[in-house]
């Protein structure tokens, strides 16, 4: 992307007016200008360095002498000519954008962010923000670049890294300045949940919930750290106390009932994720598993559930499985003509996943 | 006559309890009964079930050869079983080696075979409890050079009354006659039953019924060395078997006159495609014949129903046995194929990778399975393991079977791809409480990599025994400690049906088992039935023989070994 910026900026003339020139300048700078169209940029350097000899109070042969080195790539070269020039020129803005290109260009990141500032190019800025460890100011301006160009995969990029780095610094600077907090630990849980080294998150978690017994959302994850590693009581004793902690919440009462479903306590599976499904209609997951647990104590609940994640999915994979759980109930409640539809239902949607 | 062995240390603590207690009926029972008749807390705790021990005279050494290359046989074998090879009514142990592995290029394939290290190894017992290696005076020393071995299959396919081997291998399969002498001969050629490529399980079973054992052998993958390759980019690995193309099951019929024909197309077996490693079988819908059903590794289960005239139509997805319950295919594995929860019908229980729980299939009547593994007990039991071999055995006498798998993950640096997941594990013992699984000290603390599993009554004491294969080391031995619950042990001998009484249903007090020695992975189980009697000092016995024959017996007494004869009218 910064190659594109970089020659897209070079057509911009220079916005503020120079003071006359000699005719000799002149003459050198239609040289320079010359063989630039002939991409010579070694004689266009040639050219405008004569120039600038000639007279080095003219910003415009020093923007030149900039312009070329930066056509010709090499970006060193043209930090000291725009340099000049943005001092004899400081309000001229094309100067400010082809310096703050080089100068990011060549890894002066710091540097280049007052020019970049100067012309508002949001997605060059927090580039240069990202590079000289700014990440929260980076997230900000490439998301203000994104949402001009929303496809930008360099943007997206960037972004991303950018949004890496700014977790990375708050963890690290809340783990220097709270190293024995809640959110602390709860933090080092997160990450190595994430590495799967369960036993350790298992024990960040519970240092966690020893110091804030109080705080929502340790438990859920403490639970699903549990589950991962397929210790489901222990899940279900964390998500349970989730749920006391926040009765509001459809997610805690899902995972509980998914945690009761794994050790067969189908009956109170069915409780929970009917709570679940009362506190967020509509929410396929949680009315696909309140099918699947009332398969076993209650067809009828099983089946209206199933149909409305039919209904909601249309003809997702999790749509396929709701007919194959359908099909399950009604092969066992003798209606086999019932369970062939919805077994060729399950069929046409795993075909349309493609070979 | 099989020989008891004196009690072990166990009963002896057991006495020594008894004694303390006496006076108090309560206590008595506490100190013999197991502890799910008493609440938690209450009662002593017997220790494990199984306490694992060395078996004097048993060298083997399973080995795999894993190589950097990664070729995807290192980490599949071996298959164990426990047979009577020599009538001697002791169980004897026959162990499947893998091979030398090497990279291989162009048509020269060598195993290293040749080399003792790598041989399958035939164990005698002898009547004081040890072993003598006689593989190479049985004649089972040569497994031939190109043949990376896999698995093995026993069953008297010509009702000589001496069981013969079958043993798969990546290679041709071979089939060792028994000469009834305490040799075998190497009959592949004139059977014809080689197959090729690479096999996995394989079984005899009748499925025609005609009283002749027929031969069931699965193939895992379209695969050859050179079309190896690995997976993952980093930290090279062995690849899924979805890189690969699948590749059919073969059914050969047995003739009666020492050969056999490949009837894999004009079955319907052969019009399916898989990844088969574990095979099970039995009378899932009550017709009278043998079906099939093939634990395939990321491909559909495959269900072979048995049409009576000689062919299979495949049913598992119509069957509701294909699929796990979120319609994702099984990365399947071991099998078994036996009534779990004293319904009469079988169920089937198949072991597979981490992060789906072992699938339990309940047999719902009509010839209907549905997943039933979470109201069972496996969603808390198997959630980060990899399971293999598998058996449903009464363990502790109660009158229900209960699960032993062997566990260990496919990739030996599984570790470092996941730190929750692991190469060697511990197997799992679950007790079965009335049809529920609980989780159960299996008596080792020493993880493996599991792959193979046998079951049976390794020192004829009534109580089942386990012994289990593990890559690069030793076989284990999982002696069950006893007790005092009830037993009986049957042996069939069919004579209108095949001599060893395979596919025929036998019911002792309420229980039902399918008379085979096929399940598991790779493996072949002691094919005498066992069946635990509670309190229950006499049993009544009914089978239905593969004859059709209906077959009573009414209090038979407990505590013993019985052989019962096909009685034909």
């Amino acid at each position: 992307m910064i190659h594109a910026l970089l020659w897209m900026c070079l057509l911009l003339p220079p916005q503020s007016a120079e003071p006359s020139v000699s005719p000799e300048v002149l003459t050198l700078l239609q040289a320079g200008t010359d063989a630039e169209s002939r991409s010579d940029f070694d004689q266009a350097i040639a050219d405008f360095r004569k120039a600038a000899n000639l007279d080095p109070t003219a910003g415009i042969v020093f923007f030149k002498l900039g312009d070329a080195y930066m056509k010709k790539h090499d970006y060193a070269g043209a930090i000291s000519p725009l340099q000049r020039a943005a001092e004899l020129s400081p309000e001229s803005l094309a100067v400010h954008q082809l310096l703050g290109y080089a100068l990011l260009a060549e890894g002066y990141a710091s540097q280049a962010i007052p020019h970049l500032t100067m012309i508002h190019d949001y997605g060059a800025l927090g580039i240069a923000q990202l590079q000289a460890g700014q990440p929260a100011e980076a997230v900000a301006n490439l998301q203000a670049a994104l949402a001009k160009s929303p496809d930008d995969q360099d943007l997206l990029f960037y972004l991303s890294r950018a949004a890496t780095a700014l977790s990375a610094q708050s963890l690290d600077r809340l783990l220097s300045v709270y190293p024995k907090s809640a959110r602390g630990y709860q933090a080092l849980g997160q990450a190595d949940y994430e590495m799967k080294v369960f036993p350790k998150a298992m024990a960040e978690y519970r240092q966690a919930i020893a110091i804030r017994p109080d705080l929502p959302g340790l438990r859920l994850e403490l639970g699903q750290v549990y589950a991962a590693g397929s210790e489901w009581e222990k899940a279900e004793e964390q998500f349970r106390g989730e749920a006391e902690l926040q009765p509001g919440s459809a997610e805690a009462a899902y995972r509980l009932g998914n945690a009761l479903m794994q050790q067969g306590k189908m009956k109170e599976a069915v409780v929970e994720l009917h709570r679940s499904d009362s506190l967020r209609p509509n929410m396929s997951e949680t009315l696909y598993e309140l099918g699947r647990a009332a398969a076993v104590v209650d067809p009828n609940v099983a089946e209206h559930a199933l149909a409305r994640v039919i209904e909601l999915e249309k003809d997702t994979p999790l749509a396929g499985q709701a007919y194959l759980a359908l099909a399950g109930i009604h092969r066992k409640e003798g209606k086999t003509d019932q369970a062939a539809r919805e077994m060729q239902e399950y069929s046409r949607i795993q075909n349309l996943k493609g070979p | 006559m099989p020989r008891r062995i004196p009690r072990r240390e166990f009963l002896a603590s057991l006495s020594a309890a008894a004694a303390a207690t006496a006076g108090s009926s309560l206590s008595l029972a506490r100190a013999v009964l197991p502890p799910k008749y008493f609440e938690a807390g209450a009662t002593p705790d017997p220790g494990p079930i199984f306490r694992t021990k060395a078996l004097k005279g048993v060298d083997f050494v399973l080995r795999n050869s894993p190589t950097p290359r990664k070729y995807l046989i290192e980490t599949m074998p071996g298959g164990v079983a426990l047979l009577d090879y020599n009538n001697d009514g002791l169980l004897d142990i026959f162990l499947v080696n893998g091979g030398h592995v090497r990279d291989i290029t162009g048509s020269s394939i060598s195993f290293d075979r040749r080399n003792p290290a790598y041989w399958n190894r035939l164990y005698r017992q002898n009547p004081d409890g040890t072993f003598t290696d006689l593989t190479e005076h049985a004649g089972l020393a040569s497994a031939g050079d190109s043949n990376y071995g896999m698995g093995v299959a026993v069953g008297d396919y010509d009702n000589d009354g001496f069981p013969d081997i079958y043993v798969t291998n990546f290679g041709k399969n071979i089939l060792y006659h028994n000469n009834g002498d305490g040799t075998f001969t190497d009959v592949t050629a004139k059977a014809g039953v080689a197959a090729g490529g690479w096999s996995a399980s394989a079984g005899f079973f009748d499925y025609d019924n005609d009283g002749r054992l027929d031969l069931f052998v699965t193939r895992y993958l379209d695969w050859n060395m050179e079309k190896s390759k690995t997976c993952g980019s980093e930290r090279p690995t062995y690849c899924p078997p979805g890189e690969f193309p699948a590749i059919t099951n073969i059914l050969y019929h047995n003739r009666g006159d020492g050969t056999f024909e490949d009837v894999s197309l004009s079955s319907g077996i052969g019009a399916k495609k898989g990844h088969g490693l574990g095979v099970a079988f039995a009378d899932y819908d009550g017709d009278g014949f043998t079906d099939i059903f093939v634990a395939n590794d990321v491909t559909n289960q495959f269900l072979f129903h048995n049409n009576g005239n000689g062919t299979f139509t495949e049913c598992g997805l119509e069957s509701g046995a294909a699929l796990s319950e979120n319609g994702k295919m099984l990365s399947g594995m071991g099998i078994v194929f036996q009534d779990y929860d004293n319904d009469g019908l079988p169920d089937l229980l198949i072991t597979q990778l981490p992060h789906e729980p072992y699938v339990v299939f309940h047999n719902d009547g009509r010839g209907l399975f549905s997943a039933q593994e979470l109201a069972a007990g496996f969603g808390v039991l198997s959630g980060n393991s990899s399971g293999w071999g598998v058996g449903l055995e009464d363990f502790d006498n109660d009158g229900w079977k209960d699960a032993f798998i062997v566990q260990g993950h496919v990739f030996d640096n599984v570790e470092m791809y996941d730190g929750s997941l692991h190469y060697r594990e511990l197997p799992l013992l679950a007790m079965n409480y009335k049809g529920r699984f609980v989780k159960a000290d299996a008596g080792s603390d020493v993880p493996v990599a599991g792959r193979g599993a046998a079951f049976g009554d390794l020192n004829n004491d009534g109580w089942i025994d386990v012994i289990t294969t593990s890559l690069g080391e030793a076989p284990k031995f999982y002696l069950n400690r006893g007790g005092e619950l009830h037993w009986l042990t049957l042996t069939l001998r069919g004579k209108r049906s095949n001599r060893d009484g395979f596919g025929a249903r036998v019911r002792v007090n309420g229980q039902t088992r399918f008379a085979t020695a096929s399940g598991s992975y790779l493996s072949s189980n002691d094919k005498r039935l066992h069946f635990g009697l509670g309190t229950a000092e006499t049993a009544d016995i009914e089978i239905r023989w593969p004859s059709g024959i209906q077959q009573v017996l009414r209090g038979v007494k407990a505590n013993q070994f019985i052989v019962i004869e096909e009685s034909v009218p």
